[in-house]
């Protein structure tokens, strides 16, 4: 098999062209809002939210067909629901916050199967929950582009705010910092691009997109701007290799992209210099050896 | 000292609550401009609380909380904060150069970019602090007091006058607890206004000019030997959840009924 072969023949079809150009997109975005979600420690919630939002999505699409607002919008409504009942369900009962989040997410979830389910609507949930990055349409492409887009810029625009908010929430609100914005506004547009990613990898798959890459950062990098930069490169190079694994080898797309980037995550843990296993085991036996037991 | 004759923080009448649990109740006092001020009290008396609702960071149940009022030295933002260590995620990938920036990001507009005069400012800050070297490190690569010495050097860099200190004393050593009482001794002495709640009340008699004790309620505040009297400890401490280790068993704390 030569490079061409490898590298170049498989983008020669358009179906190839879309996936590649989505999956960009959705690196560029993805990456930025992964590190914010790990950052603050909202990984699982992560999860969990976008589980929740697949009723919303269900019901949407069966009222409005891909009417990209309705989507937004069901998703978003979906989301807020669970997000919001969780805290008046902990507030109002025994139950904690943790306990609650995740008991109604569950629901939210088995809810939007049962709808999909009931709705015998031309996608099929397996669609839905793992998508798929060859069958992107010019629609769904404008929609990735503009959640990348909208989300690049506020990064850029809100740089500061939204590092102030990440560490120092305190701070941010004592020097005049919208905390309550910037919450709203990081949950929108990780809702915005959970949507803009359903047809490329499904709502469930669509998070590895956003945390594996953070995380992977997250061991190489000392600066949030560079933890930023290593973030989306990780996304793009993982999401390209995914997409050429599921090619050659015939992989679920999704799937393959997600794996790709859980090895660049999964090797950094063992070898960054750092923060990895290998780093403090070394450290572990250099120090073992400096100590030296005598009997004198 | 005429700078102590004018209050550059007043409370009155503050209340905040916790659900239906009030953290603060009732509070009424004053701190006097450029003083050295010790919030005191035991665990849950609402030391922090006092502090963050100076912030606008907890809605007020009742009263209300003046900062200032019309005095040509004073300049926004002038409210600088020092979290409690625990708040801060040590792994955060930041360096200390920039924590000290954030001092310089309330002044700037979304579009803008640090300036040179920012940069001088944050220089400044750094070499006050006396973290110049540690610039490039990462937060936790730094040992407790000089972490500390970073988020002070962010309130210089801030150009703050009244300064909020959380719990600074808390898992500092002998020789950062030295250090750290000499800055807000220099800070004092330039006219800055330092409020900071303290658990060692040792401490605070030795160090601080004035006090506030909490249990909740107002106990006392004023010159801190008035205020860290016998009678005012018992009252602050007594049945409290946590006695403590630091206060002198006195055979005087009796318990009537």
């Amino acid at each position: 098999m030569t490079f061409h072969d490898l590298f170049v023949e498989p983008f020669s079809y358009g179906f190839m062209q879309r996936g590649l150009l989505s999956a960009v997109l959705l690196s560029l975005s993805g990456g930025l809002l992964g590190s914010i979600l790990v950052l603050r420690r909202l990984a699982l919630m992560g999860d969990a939210l976008s589980h929740s939002l697949l009723p919303g999505v269900a019901l949407a699409y069966a009222l409005f067909g891909t009417s990209t607002l309705a989507l937004f919008f069901g998703a978003l409504i979906a989301g807020l629901l669970t997000a919001a009942g969780s805290a008046l369900l902990s507030r109002l009962t025994r139950v904690k916050e943790d306990a609650a989040f995740g008991s109604l997410f569950i629901i939210f979830f088995a809810l939007g199967v049962a709808l999909v389910s009931l709705l015998k609507s031309r996608i099929d949930l397996m669609h839905f929950l793992f998508g798929n990055i060859l069958g992107v349409s010019p629609s769904d492409l404008r929609l990735s582009a503009l959640a990348s887009a909208l989300t690049v810029v506020v990064f850029l625009v809100f740089y500061r705010s939204i590092l102030l908010e990440t560490f120092d929430p305190i701070f941010h609100r004592a020097t005049g910092g919208h905390s309550g914005l910037a919450h709203i506004g990081v949950l929108c547009l990780t809702v915005l691009n959970l949507i803009a990613a359903l047809q490329a990898m499904g709502i469930v798959l669509a998070l590895g997109l956003f945390l594996l890459p953070a995380v992977t950062a997250y061991l190489w990098c000392d600066r949030l701007s560079h933890l930023l930069l290593v973030s989306v490169a990780t996304a793009l190079v993982g999401s390209f290799a995914g997409i050429l694994v599921s090619y050659h080898l015939g992989l679920a797309s999704g799937a393959s992209i997600v794996l790709s980037l859980g090895v660049a995550f999964l090797v950094s843990a063992v070898i960054s210099p750092r923060y990895g296993v290998g780093a403090r085991l070394w450290k572990r036996v250099r120090e073992g050896k400096g100590v030296l037991h005598r009997a004198d | 000292m005429s700078a102590h004759t004018h209050n550059i923080l007043r409370f009155s009448h503050v209340t905040v609550r916790y659900g239906a649990q009030p953290a603060l109740d009732d509070v009424t006092t004053a701190v006097p401009c450029g003083s050295l001020t010790a919030v005191l009290g035991p665990n849950g008396a609402g030391k922090s609380t006092l502090l963050r609702s100076i912030l606008g960071w907890h809605d007020l149940g009742g009263g209300e909380i003046r900062i200032g009022d019309a005095h040509a030295c004073h300049q926004l933002p002038r409210l600088a904060y020092l979290p409690q260590r625990q708040t801060i995620d040590w792994d955060f990938p930041i360096t200390v150069r920039a924590v000290v920036e954030q001092g310089r990001y309330p002044s700037l507009k979304p579009w803008q970019r640090l300036s040179k005069t920012d940069h001088a400012c944050v220089d400044r800050a750094l070499a006050e602090l006396n973290v110049t070297a540690l610039a490039d490190r990462q937060i936790r690569m730094l040992s407790g007091g000089q972490q500390q010495r970073v988020f002070l050097a962010r309130a210089i860099a801030q150009g703050a006058d009244i300064f909020l200190l959380d719990e600074p004393f808390a898992g500092l050593d002998l020789y950062a607890t030295e250090e750290l009482t000499h800055i807000v001794r220099a800070w004092e002495a330039q006219g800055r206004t330092v409020l900071a709640s303290v658990h060692d009340l040792e401490l605070a008699r030795r160090h601080f000019t004035n006090g506030v004790l909490l249990n909740t309620r107002l106990i006392a505040s004023g010159p801190v030997a008035g205020v860290l009297t016998e009678a005012n400890i018992d009252l602050a401490f007594r049945g409290g959840p946590c006695l403590h280790d630091h206060l002198p068993v006195h055979p005087t704390a009796h318990f009537p009924g």
